[in-house]
């Protein structure tokens, strides 16, 4: 008797889990699918970027709605630095979410609202309001870049970083971000 | 409790204890929840189901509103982007869509076996004129709901809800602009307002002086009601329209639950008297009903003169509904085929309520026969058979479960829908038989454990 009640209760318990698992699904209703799987996309060609100090900004990822494609968090910037480097950050700053520009003759991108600066290399504050946020809080998230030699186009093929937020930059060099096909 | 060392489910219970002991502060305790133990017929707690049906409805429409946008030229796009792209987005809308009909039909349900019953008496007045108010706000509700889509149909009752509102004496060239606003611009956010805010408070509220003190709750049948709604949504999802288009006649009917008004409407006969006034007298007569029915007696037989009012009410209900669908395409223009000849609708439908009325009368006060109820054997599985029944349904469980998850990632959302309603139809079913062999191994009395105390 003692074993009947106790694999009536195991059925109960696995069936409990088999009814509820499909359900499981609908957490795929919460994301929007473009921002969970970011696509490889064409932003420039180095045609745009030969000298050091040059700069593209671009959507990402790009839907061709007006709309979506002028909210802060799709905005980008692809910078050629003074090192001849190439590299993208968002566009939104990490302190109050304003757009910072990119400044060639200084290198570096300063936000206009409250002043926090942010440096080409590797996109981590290093004045103003962003400097007294914690580690990772203080660096720009970067775009994972591929550079195809053969024609020059470079593309976007991920974000590294939370948006708005911050970028464990210690992890990863900003080199990584880079790659040639 | 025994001198054991403390386990983890003992640490669960104290814990529980500890809440409920709380919990007499709050007003919850003073509800008395009954979960039956056994199959327990389900006309005695619709109200609870239609309840269940709320909670799902507010759930799935909380979700909704993740992605619907309530405004005039994105609100069509939002809900096909919500159908075609965004991930279970088809099973949100379509439960949500099914939900609300369900939601209808078991307040119909509800009300009528009430009804029959007897049920508004015994200082039951309030609970009564609550639950026909709350009648009232679940059509209204499933109505703005159903504008919310801007399509073709929904701006065919947008047109007439409002044209009825202006057609209200003294009232209504002050309240229907409240509605209209500016436009159809303004109309949809205040629709969107009125649909997941106004209209839901003020049910919670109503809902507050309707609900009982002593509640059943059959999960079984709660399940299997759940995913009946999944299964409808698999099988017949609901179509999302053409978006509206101002210069695009089509000739579409409403929601079921309205077609019986607009069958009035189609008769061409003053606005206001066919397609408001008499379908408020229909509702002011269930409202009065036990001020007038003052007998002490409770069933229907002992009632025949109301019992006879009652099924000529859902004939007149049934009858109306269905001429509401009918169209003739045969005749030229949408007009025509629209139209109801009113001498031909008002003459057929008060004759067959009256019929219905005296017919059900006779019937009911003829002297019937004493019928001798038979003893209802109780249906019992032997231990074996409960056996192979659990691990059959089980297995199917687990089969429709592989199923829902195969094609979602198939992207069929509609054949995963169906086959999660049919899990949970089945999880229903196995409860039921868990509780059946659980009360059979606790009734044997060669357990070695103490003898349990059972009503």
């Amino acid at each position: 008797m003692e074993n009947r009640r106790k694999a009536l209760k195991f059925i109960l318990a696995a069936g409990t889990l088999v009814a509820i698992a499909p359900l499981a699904t609908g957490r795929d209703f919460f994301y929007r699918k473009e921002t969970q799987e970011l696509p490889r996309q064409k932003i420039a060609n180095l045609k745009e970027l030969s000298e050091p100090g040059s700069y593209v900004n671009f959507v990402y990822p790009k839907t061709g709605d007006q709309k979506i494609d002028s909210d802060p968090f799709r905005q980008f910037i692809l910078i050629k630095t003074k090192d001849n480097k190439l590299r993208a950050f968002s566009r939104v700053c990490v302190h109050l979410w304003c757009l910072p520009s990119y400044f060639p003759q200084r290198g570096e991108l300063i936000c206009p609202c409250h002043g926090s600066v942010y440096r080409e290399e590797d996109g981590v504050g290093i004045e103003g309001p962003v400097l007294y946020q914690t580690y990772p809080t203080n660096a720009l998230p970067m775009v994972e870049l591929e550079v195809e030699e053969s024609t020059g186009d470079v593309y976007a093929v991920g974000i590294d970083g939370i948006l708005g937020y911050g970028r464990n930059w210690r992890d990863r060099t900003p080199d990584s971000m880079v790659k040639r096909v | 409790m025994s001198d054991r060392p403390k386990t983890l489910r003992d640490l669960g219970e104290s814990l529980y204890k500890w809440v409920v002991d709380r919990l007499e502060r709050t007003p919850f305790l003073s509800f008395k929840f009954t979960i039956p133990q056994q199959y327990l017929s389900p006309y005695g707690y619709l109200g609870t189901l239609t309840t269940v049906t709320f909670i799902v409805l507010g759930i799935s429409g909380a979700f909704l509103m993740f992605y619907y946008r309530p405004d005039v030229e994105l609100a069509w796009l939002s809900v096909k982007e919500i159908e075609e792209e965004v991930p279970f987005g088809f099973i949100m809308r379509n439960l949500h869509y099914h939900a609300s009909n369900l939601m209808v039909l078991l307040a119909v349900a509800h009300l009528y076996y009430q009804y029959f019953s007897g049920r508004y008496k015994i200082k039951n007045e309030v609970l009564w004129v609550t639950g026909i108010l709350l009648g009232i706000l679940t059509v209204l509700e499933a109505y703005t709901g159903y504008d919310l889509i801007l399509n073709q149909r929904a701006l065919l009752a947008i047109n007439i809800g409002t044209g009825l509102t202006f057609a209200a004496p003294v009232i209504g060239p002050s309240v229907a602009p409240i509605l209209i606003g500016g436009g159809l611009f303004d109309l949809i956010v205040r629709f969107y307002a009125l649909h997941v805010f106004i209209i839901p408070m003020i049910m919670l509220v109503l809902m507050a002086f309707h609900i009982p003190r002593f509640l059943v709750l059959d999960i079984p049948i709660v399940l299997v009601l759940v995913g009946g709604i999944f299964v409808a949504g698999g099988m017949f999802p609901v179509h999302l329209g053409l978006r509206f288009d101002p210069s695009l006649p089509e000739i579409t009917v409403p929601e079921w639950y309205l077609t019986a008004i607009y069958a009035f409407i189609r008769t061409g006969t003053e606005r206001f008297f066919s397609g408001a006034l008499l379908p408020l007298l229909f509702t002011i007569m269930f409202l009065i009903i036990p001020f007038v029915d003052k007998s002490r007696k409770l069933g229907w037989r002992d009632r025949p003169f109301f019992t006879a009012l009652g099924i000529s009410s859902i004939i007149l209900i049934i009858f109306t509904t269905l001429w509401g669908f009918y169209v003739d395409f045969s005749q030229p223009t949408p007009f025509e085929q629209l139209y109801i000849e009113p001498t031909i609708f008002y003459g057929s439908i008060t004759a067959l309520t009256l019929l219905g009325f005296f017919i059900t009368y006779r019937f009911i006060t003829k002297p019937s026969p004493p019928r001798r109820p038979t003893p209802a054997k109780p249906f019992v599985l032997s231990s074996k058979g409960l056996l192979v029944a659990t691990t059959v349904v089980f297995a199917l469980m687990v089969l429709t479960t592989l199923l829902a998850f195969q094609t979602y990632f198939a992207n069929m959302q509609n054949v995963s829908m169906f086959n999660m309603g049919m899990s949970l139809i089945l999880f229903g079913l196995l409860l039921h038989l868990y509780r059946h062999g659980i009360s059979r191994v606790a009734k044997q009395p060669s357990t070695t454990q103490q003898p349990e105390v059972k009503a």
